[in-house]
């Protein structure tokens, strides 16, 4: 198990490497860097020009500026923005810390609803709820994250009643803590609720059909046969059974609750990392760039080690090297 | 004392039927009336498609959703058919208990053996811990488990075939109910294993005052367990009586259960005895398959880790087969037979050795060699038509035109009992006997010389497998076809084969005339026949 999260996590710093590289070499075919709009100035001379593309280390090739950024990123800074002149790091980690803030919340309700949720519609199968179940997925799975993001809006300012951006009022960062964190979390309702409405329709299904597919096997059906309460029937013997394509899923919906966070943080001016993404992307800012699609790798990568751990402490017959081979069984 | 009769379980007027997705009605069971006595043990015998599982899932009341139940259910005079859930759940395992015919599907393969068993005793018992821990001890050991506490923190895919049948035989008894239903426990067990799990249902029954319905297509089985037997056919019961009372029946459904073997030599084909040593001598200038030396490993990764499991699957096995012949290859599950078949018809590749064919290296002749898999079923590509199936050999090896290989097609259906005029179906609309002899037909428009069936009948039913049984030794003598035939069991061979080898750890430790099998001193061959003689009693008896 450690050897193999070992070469797990190789395996990651690899990829990481890879993702970083083809960063580079992409930024380079765009056909703009971070001075272009400067140059369009007739006010600042050539001299100049050259002389800030000599301080941002525009003027060297690529793979010694990769070397420069590499360096930089052993020493933790990630590079310099362009923009800030400060450390990338420094930029992107409190961004980090509030994007975790929304995703966190509603990766753990998306799921605390929706597995029990899917459990009981797999577990009465009456016409009415099953079309009830089918047509209320589908509309959710069909709503772009977009327009979720943007009805939340409209609900903030039309009704007035909920805070319309930013991340706490502007009065609350000198109050006291304990009011702070109050004000914090009323800021995050409606991110939050967004992100899980978005999350929770794919995950719904997958749960019932999960379930579904275990109730139909021998086993579940034996278990039935001995006369077991409905409640360890479904939650015990068919979510544990079930729980495989599940935890997998839950790798990758880290995955897509974070892009849709982004979104939904630009449109409702959270200080994640979505409007710094943006900001970036736009001022062709490139270290920022790269450091912020280094994180989201990051989480990708964590989320799929987290499933994979959770599958081998969750199903016997994954550690088991004697499973396809009969005589090797505990005893014959 | 109570004066009026009351038997433990009656079902009277039972009728059971399914609704289909096209509206129509498929009737599973019409009007059975059954009763079963303390301690009696009722078995139900027949067909495939008789109706004798709908029985046990009426009785729990699990039938799936598309059924529809008439007639009257009662156990110890309470209704079942009308009974609350509660009711119900304390009956479930409580008192009627059921074990199926797959070990390997009725456990959880996430839970631990201690997990599961503790769960219906929580849902009957409230019992401490301590209380429970003694039971569970009780139990395990009754069913035969040396060593309790490892099998119950053992999880499913740790227990071979046999112990998790046992595994589930103790969760069905672990709160000590009346009534036992046992639906095929034995079919997917091998025949040493299945002595072994008969030898404790006997055992438990008298132990336990247990009353069984024990379902079987297989009379065999019935002869030292059951105290009266209920024929079953399209859904009703035909006869009824012990096992010497129905086997002077005439009726020609109830022979062909209780002794297939009649109806194989009341056709045209004649058995191996009298083929014998004439044909033998005539052919044995060349073998037609010689196997050398043949090893083969199988490594196995680790998942997690740097360890590898290497398996020795054949152990440098040798033998020659005659053309004309039968040759019958039998071991225990695990014994290698399936990977010799694999190596033999050029799915696998062997470690060391050779396998020739008219002593020519395998691979330069491998049309010559087909096999055939115990489930046709999932050989047969769904999409295809019987025709598509059988005249893809034909198509691949490219010598014929569309109008010949149709000819050829509608012609080798004809050849295995298959209405030519059902050539445009879907193979998997044709019935499980039916499909089976649609892979036959597969396999010899290939104009195989060898035909390895690696448990080719295995999943039929005895009369089925009567009927496969002299369509193939009628396909024999007109194709002049070599035949492997590799089975766990014991059943026909002694009818099917000249020789029989006996593997055991993937080895060959026996190769003899199956005249010799009841004289072998070597004990994997001794057990074998032992089980055999055991599970297949009626067969074996009219054999002899």
């Amino acid at each position: 198990m450690i050897t193999y999260l070992l070469r797990r996590i190789g395996h990651g710093i690899l990829l990481l490497f890879g993702v970083s590289l083809l960063l580079f070499f992409l930024q380079q075919a765009a056909p703009a860097d971070f001075l272009t709009d400067m140059r369009l100035n007739s006010q600042i001379s050539d001299q100049t020009m050259a002389a800030l593309r000599a301080q941002y280390g525009l003027d060297q090739s690529v793979p010694v500026r990769y070397l420069h950024w590499v360096k930089s990123s052993i020493r933790g800074d990630l590079g310099i923005s362009f923009a800030y002149n400060v450390p990338v790091s420094g930029l992107i980690w409190p961004r980090i810390q509030h994007t975790v803030l929304l995703t966190g919340p509603a990766l753990f309700i998306s799921w605390l609803i929706a597995v029990p949720l899917g459990v009981l519609a797999a577990a009465n199968r009456k016409p009415w709820i099953d079309r009830l179940f089918a047509g209320s997925t589908s509309l959710f799975l069909s709503v772009p994250d977009i327009l979720l993001a943007l009805l939340a809006l409209l609900l903030a300012l039309s009704s007035g009643k909920f805070p319309a951006g930013g991340m706490s009022s502007s009065s609350s960062s000198t109050a006291i803590a304990s009011s702070h964190v109050r004000d914090v979390m009323w800021h995050m309702l409606l991110p939050v609720t967004a992100l899980i409405i978005g999350s929770l329709a794919p995950i719904l299904r997958q749960v019932r059909s999960s379930v579904m597919e275990v109730m139909d096997t021998t086993y579940f059906r034996a278990a039935e046969g001995h006369g077991l309460g409905r409640f360890t029937l479904l939650f015990r013997h068919a979510l544990q059974a079930a729980a495989n394509p599940l935890i997998t899923l839950f790798g990758t919906s880290i995955a897509t609750l974070l892009s849709t966070s982004l979104l939904i943080e630009v449109i409702m001016s959270w200080p994640g990392m979505g409007p710094l993404f943006l900001e970036s992307i736009q001022a062709r800012d490139l270290f920022v760039v790269i450091g912020s699609v280094m994180f989201i790798t990051v989480f990708l990568l964590a989320g799929n080690l987290i499933a994979d751990i959770l599958l081998f402490v969750l199903d016997p017959r994954i550690a088991d090297p004697r499973i396809a081979d009969p005589r090797t069984r505990v005893d014959a | 004392m109570d004066s009026t009769y009351a038997p433990l379980l009656r079902v009277a007027g039972l009728r059971v039927a399914y609704r289909t997705a096209g509206g129509a009605r498929v009737s599973a069971l019409r009007s059975l009336d059954l009763e079963v006595a303390e301690r009696e043990v009722v078995g139900v015998l027949g067909a495939s498609g008789s109706g004798k599982s709908s029985l046990t899932q009426a009785v729990l009341r699990m039938l799936p959703r598309n059924a529809e139940v008439e007639g009257q259910i009662s156990f110890r005079r309470q209704e079942i058919l009308t009974a609350g859930s509660r009711e119900l759940r304390n009956l479930r395992g409580g008192e009627i208990a059921l074990i199926s015919q797959e070990p390997a599907l009725a456990l959880n393969p996430v839970l631990s053996i201690g997990r599961q068993i503790d769960d219906v005793l929580n849902a009957h018992r409230s019992l401490s811990s301590q209380s429970r821990k003694e039971k569970f001890q009780l139990m395990l050991r009754d069913v035969g488990f040396p060593d309790p506490d490892r099998i119950l923190r053992a999880y499913p895919h740790q227990l071979s075939g046999g112990q998790r049948q046992r595994a589930a035989i103790a969760q069905a008894l672990i709160c000590g109910p009346s009534l036992l239903m046992a639906d095929e426990p034995l079919s997917a067990l091998d025949t040493v294993t299945q002595a072994e799990i008969l030898d404790l249902l006997t055992r438990l029954k008298s132990q336990m005052n247990l009353a069984m319905i024990f379902i079987t297509h297989n009379a065999g089985v019935l002869s030292a367990l059951a105290d009266r037997i209920v024929v079953l056919r399209d859904g009703e019961p035909i006869a009824s009586g012990s096992l010497p009372q129905l086997r002077l029946s005439s009726d020609p459904y109830v022979r062909g259960l209780l002794c297939p073997q009649k109806n194989l030599f009341s056709s045209s084909a004649k058995p191996a005895s009298s083929r014998g040593a004439g044909s033998r001598d005539e052919c044995s200038a060349q073998p037609i398959l010689r196997v050398r030396n043949l090893s083969k490993s199988f490594v196995q990764k680790k998942v997690f880790g740097r360890k590898a499991f290497s398996v020795r699957a054949l152990d440098q096995v040798e033998f020659a087969l005659e053309a004309g012949t039968t040759t019958a290859i039998i071991g225990r599950s695990g014994s290698g037979k399936s990977t010799l078949a694999r190596c033999i018809a050029g799915f696998e590749k062997p470690d060391t050795g050779s396998v020739e064919i008219h002593a020519k290296e395998a691979e330069k002749s491998s049309r010559a060699v087909q096999l055939i898999f115990q489930d046709a079923g999932s050989a047969l590509n769904p999409r295809f038509t019987a025709l598509d199936v059988v005249a893809e050999p034909m198509l691949i090896s490219g010598q014929l035109n569309a109008a010949d290989r149709k000819r050829r097609a509608l012609h080798l259906m004809a050849e295995v009992g298959l209405d030519p005029e059902s050539h445009l179906r879907k193979a998997l609309e044709f019935s499980g006997g039916q499909r089976q002899r649609l892979a036959v037909a597969r396999a010899l428009a290939a104009n195989p010389q060898l035909l390895i069936m690696d448990e080719s009948l295995a999943g039929l039913d005895l009369p089925l497998q009567a009927q496969m049984l002299r369509l193939l030794l009628d396909l024999q003598s007109l194709h002049g076809l070599s035949y492997l035939y590799i089975s766990h069991d014991l059943n026909f061979i002694s009818l099917f084969a000249e020789n029989v080898i006996v593997m055991d750890q993937g080895r060959i430790v026996e190769d003899l005339p199956v005249s010799m099998l009841a004289q072998s001193s070597h004990p994997a061959t001794q057990a074998l026949v032992a089980a055999g003689e055991r599970v297949h009693a009626a067969g074996v008896e009219v054999a002899q």
